[in-house]
């Protein structure tokens, strides 16, 4: 899901790289001691999940947990975000050093969808966890698709990116099994 | 603990790993910018930016078996970016006629030739410095204060954090073996509910133990070394030389490519 350099159009990958300074200074505005562990700590998980992969269609897809980061921080999950996919770029090679901010953008508006919905208290949060974690996927890889299209890529890549469908439905089931977890072992994770 | 995966070529001694780490960021940065802003469908100067690249992996000291083997891990997701340009033209019958099939396919091979050096250039980075100078770098160049802090405590839990994730996935693997179901959902789940709640349970003693020692925030142990003239020196040389690749067209007239 990470895009590597030279993929995309370059003005709108430096685009992204400005806007995503503006979105790390909003985001990270007042942040009181006592969020940064979990903040640092929920980078390192989404690094570390990365390494879980699942077999899907003959290949592997790995976990990417942006639904479980929104819920744990809402808003502050765009700074571990960014962190995360340049640790995963330089460590990995995942993605690339100008496409941080993209990429960033993309995860980031995936866990900020699945915050919304999880502070959407009239639904049950079964469902609010599980569209959590479909939505961390569904919409980068909606915004992915938008972004390629725009680099001159054909509307083709609209199909190609369906195949996230399945990813996100996935992502779901392991978000709501996740949450619940949470609920039992540790409630007051969830913000 | 030590995992390959992290700055495996770091400890090499050559001349780009003596390069201050701000030189070499700021450096691998323009290198990357610099090949990415390539019209699209341009061909000829990849011949002398690959002429660069081969010149630093050779002095890198960096086995060329290493680059290659990272270039094959993040090759199906670039061949299938680059494959996708004339393809998804075609799925959507907007095929433009042969003419159009060829300028396509020109772009797609000038988007894997970009691709993959960028691949290379963040390769030779990761492997010519130690992963906590590269940080440092960032944090030295202004990185805002958040992300440094954020960086920093990431990297002290990477580690652990794998350790973690592994022996978890060896017991998911052995406990639910075979294909995928609905229980393996749980499984994953709950596997990754287990490492974000160890993550957090270890971040908050680990946190509390650097306020312990009087962290503000600051890095009082990161020294503002200067940049050295020498490194200064290579830094105007490797963009001069880039820039000229990239503001003429030495050459192109002689090769119709």
């Amino acid at each position: 899901m990470h895009i590597s350099d030279g993929i995309l159009d370059t003005g709108i990958v430096m685009a992204a790289n400005v806007v995503s300074v503006g979105v790390i200074y909003l985001t990270g505005r007042n942040v009181k001691p006592e969020e940064i562990p979990k903040i640092g700590m929920t980078g390192a998980a989404l690094f570390v999940a990365s390494l879980i992969h699942f077999p899907m269609a003959g290949t592997s897809l790995h976990l990417g947990l942006f639904g479980i980061a929104g819920i744990i921080l809402g808003k502050r999950a765009f700074p571990a975000i960014f962190t995360a996919i340049l640790f995963q770029a330089l460590i990995f090679q995942h993605g690339g050093l100008v496409t941080v901010g993209i990429n960033s953008l993309n995860m980031g508006a995936g866990a900020y969808a699945a915050w919304l919905i999880w502070r959407t208290e009239a639904l049950p949060e079964y469902l609010r966890s599980a569209l959590a974690g479909f939505v961390g996927i569904i919409i980068p890889a909606l915004l992915m698709s938008l972004e390629f299209q725009l680099s001159g890529y054909g509307r083709g890549i609209f199909y190609l990116f369906s195949i996230y469908i399945f990813a996100a439905l996935i992502e779901g089931a392991v978000s709501f099994s996740a949450v619940r977890f949470f609920r039992k072992v540790k409630p007051e994770l969830l913000i | 603990m030590k995992h390959s995966f992290l700055d495996k070529y770091g400890h090499l001694n050559s001349p780009l790993h003596r390069i201050d780490a701000r030189i070499k960021l700021l450096s691998a940065f323009a290198f990357i910018l610099i090949i990415v802003s390539e019209p699209r469908g341009v061909l000829f100067p990849f011949i002398y930016y690959s002429m660069v690249i081969a010149v630093l992996v050779r002095v890198s000291n960096v086995p060329g078996r290493f680059i290659l083997s990272r270039c094959l891990i993040v090759s199906p997701f670039i061949l299938l970016a680059a494959v996708f340009y004339p393809l998804s033209s075609m799925i959507t019958g907007d095929f433009g006629g042969l003419p159009a099939y060829q300028a396509e396919y020109r772009i797609a091979l000038s988007i894997i030739l970009k691709a993959f050096s960028a691949v290379i250039i963040l390769t030779l980075l990761v492997s010519t410095d130690k992963f906590h100078n590269l940080l440092q770098g960032l944090r030295k160049l202004r990185m805002p204060r958040l992300l440094g802090i954020i960086s920093a405590l990431m990297y002290r839990y990477i580690f652990i954090l794998t350790d973690e994730a592994l022996k978890t996935r060896m017991a998911r693997e052995s406990r639910t073996p075979g294909k995928l179901n609905i229980n393996k959902f749980k499984v994953y789940g709950n596997q990754s509910a287990m490492i974000f709640i160890r993550s957090m349970d270890r971040s908050q003693i680990i946190y509390n133990s650097m306020l312990s020692k009087g962290f503000t925030g600051e890095f009082p142990g990161m020294q503002k070394t200067a940049i050295s003239g020498r490194d200064v020196a290579f830094f105007i040389f490797f963009i001069s030389i880039l820039l000229v690749i990239r503001l003429t067209n030495t050459g192109q007239f002689c090769f119709n490519i």
